[in-house]
């Protein structure tokens, strides 16, 4: 099997001690959508960092279309493409020149970059609005603009790191659709995210990261597939009921446990399972099914919910990010 | 690497010059120092006497220490105008001063996210640091031939006779110090996490350059230990030279100056280039 990405044993201790990354190994096959699904401080960026060759490895190694990012990072900036999870471009300057720039960066000279330029513009939909300042964009003109950014050199892997974080239901499903658009022109994508529903809908494939290590990879169909079967959610009135009801329920034979206020019971068929599990059930606020979906196979094997550290990120680069989303 | 040195550049300067109002508010401080400075500090008047004050049969005296007076004064500040002496200062003040701003591109590209993105091309890297430096040479040059433009019209004098070539030679030695300085800054700021930390570094470092030298005051007239701190400010040999150029001062050493100049400004450069590059490939 041939890999556009290979990670070998990727560590990264930070000075000060962090190890953000501890021991991640993987293969992106070539023209797939790779997802790094993990919560905020997982280490999914320091990841991407490591295969982009903005930070050394501590130890391990990684491999771009054969090329090692320790030995030949000369070589492997040439078959990236990087979209930060911040928004990079000059908001100061047209979407023209912010494309046009970065062509010349990889080298193209004048004629051809001009090229380059424009066909990413119009690949992303930005050509009508190339020639005003970014400043103008909305939020998903500006993201779009960050991606034309990067593909300008046409890579052969495309990291994109958050590319929708902060963008409305709409756009984000529009940016979708222009993501899988350039898997299907060969490119092989590697994107990190802690939107469940953008690793599910995008990817080929699914790595969930936690704490710097990979705990399940696969396909997102075979990894809900893993979890067999429906949740039943009970809403007790506090975390101590809860967790009294799951106890109860677990002595009587039921896959049952706590998480905060509500019980969740696995079942194998809810309709079934319903009427016989809803008498043993006293002072539930509310009862939901639901069919498992990657949020719930990150709680199953964290116990932790995806969204808890949102607030993490770094909040002067947040109030940026805020600031320049809401124009 | 010449090619993505000059982009590079070409980014910095097209976010400037897009920035409304950006030579107004650049300028104002240095028009506002040698307009009330400059000009609050009358040498001419000095050799006035008060008027009716002379007892009678004095004039030939008071004439012959009028004239010592002005070849003292001549003597000192190479001028007996004392706005010309300080303009010429100040052209030279104000490259010290847009330095940081090599600096504050560093920080808020980094901030910003935009540094990463820059990384991860395979843009050379000395292309990125030395981007900074020509950025903040194409400012002072712009911004310094608009200084000396107004200190002209306000009435400094240059030398009688001055020529292109003068011209030139100040302006080179003008860009040698912004080279020096912005160097210097754009290194700090590849190592320092917020834009704090060089406001801080240029607040220590601007001000103690332009006292401790000869851009506002001449040095003859300091005290030993000053005089000896000015003669190891980079600042001071700028100013002799551009001042030697443009207002005829006399200079106690030009190749000195020069030689001094020029290998501080070689020295920052690679030291620059090698810390930065350092900092780029070794995170």
């Amino acid at each position: 099997m041939e890999c556009a990405v290979e990670a070998r044993g990727l560590v990264k201790v930070y000075p000060g001690g962090v190890r953000a990354v501890d021991g991640v190994s993987f293969c992106i096959r070539r023209g797939e959508i790779f997802s790094l699904l993990g919560p905020n401080g997982a280490g999914k960026t320091t990841t991407v960092k490591m295969l982009a060759t903005l930070l050394r490895p501590t130890s391990g190694d990684a491999y771009i279309m054969g090329r090692s990012v320790v030995r030949e990072r000369g070589e492997v900036r040439r078959l990236i493409g990087l979209a930060p999870q911040d928004l990079t471009s000059d908001d100061e300057m047209s979407g023209w020149d912010n494309v046009y720039i970065q062509a010349r960066l990889y080298g193209y000279p004048p004629g051809e970059a001009r090229e380059r330029a424009r066909w990413a513009l119009e690949y992303m939909g930005l050509l009508d609005v190339a020639g005003r300042k970014a400043a103008t964009y909305s939020g998903g003109m500006r993201r779009r603009l960050e991606i034309a950014m990067s593909i300008v050199h046409r890579p052969s892997v495309l990291f994109l790191d958050e590319p929708t974080l902060g963008l409305d239901v709409q756009s984000r499903r529009h940016l979708w659709g222009l993501i899988r658009s350039l898997r299907r022109e060969g490119v092989t994508i590697l994107l990190t995210t802690h939107y469940m529903e953008e690793a599910e809908a995008l990817s080929d494939r699914v790595a969930i990261i936690d704490h710097g290590r990979i705990i399940a990879e696969g396909a997102p169909a075979e990894l809900v597939a893993r979890l067999g079967g429906d949740r039943v959610h009970i809403v007790m009135g506090s975390p101590g009921e809860a967790e009294r009801l799951a106890g109860e329920l677990a002595a009587r034979g039921w896959r049952a446990r706590a998480a905060g206020r509500e019980v969740v019971v696995t079942v194998e068929n809810a309709a079934e399972a319903l009427p016989r599990l809803a008498p043993l059930v006293r002072g539930a606020r509310e009862i939901r099914v639901s069919r498992p979906n990657l949020e719930e196979v990150f709680l199953e094997l964290t116990g932790r919910s995806l969204r808890e550290g949102e607030e993490a990120l770094d909040s002067f680069r947040y109030r940026v990010l805020a600031r320049r989303i809401r124009r | 690497m010449l090619d993505e040195t000059l982009v590079l550049t070409w980014r910095e300067v097209r976010k400037w010059l897009g920035r409304r109002g950006v030579l107004v508010s650049s300028l104002v401080t240095p028009l506002v120092w040698i307009a009330l400075f400059g000009k609050s500090f009358n040498l001419q008047a000095l050799l006035q006497p008060p008027p009716g004050s002379l007892p009678p049969g004095s004039e030939q005296l008071v004439r012959a220490m009028q004239e010592a007076l002005r070849r003292r004064i001549l003597e000192l500040f190479g001028t007996t105008d004392y706005f010309t002496f300080m303009a010429s200062g100040m052209l030279v003040v104000f490259s010290v001063f847009q330095g940081m701003f090599s600096g504050v591109s560093v920080i808020f590209d980094k901030r910003l996210g935009y540094m990463e993105r820059l990384l991860s091309t395979p843009t050379p890297r000395p292309a990125i640091f030395l981007s900074r430096v020509l950025a903040t040479l194409f400012r002072v040059t712009v911004l310094d031939t608009l200084l000396l433009a107004a200190a002209l019209a306000m009435g400094m004098h240059l030398r009688e006779g001055v020529t292109p070539i003068d011209l030139l030679a100040a302006w080179a030695y003008v860009l040698l110090l912004a080279a020096a300085l912005s160097a210097g800054y754009a290194t700090l700021s590849f190592y320092a996490e917020h834009q704090e930390v060089l406001f801080a570094a240029s607040n220590l470092i601007n001000l103690p350059l332009m006292f401790s030298s000869n851009a506002l005051f001449p040095l003859k007239q300091m005290p030993d230990w000053l005089q000896a701190i000015a003669k190891a400010n980079p600042v001071t040999h700028a100013a002799s030279l551009v001042r030697h150029h443009l207002i005829g001062a006399p200079i106690d050493n030009y190749t000195l100056s020069l030689a001094y100049l020029t290998a501080l400004t070689a020295a920052l450069l690679l030291a620059g280039l090698y810390l930065s590059i350092r900092w780029m490939e070794n995170r």
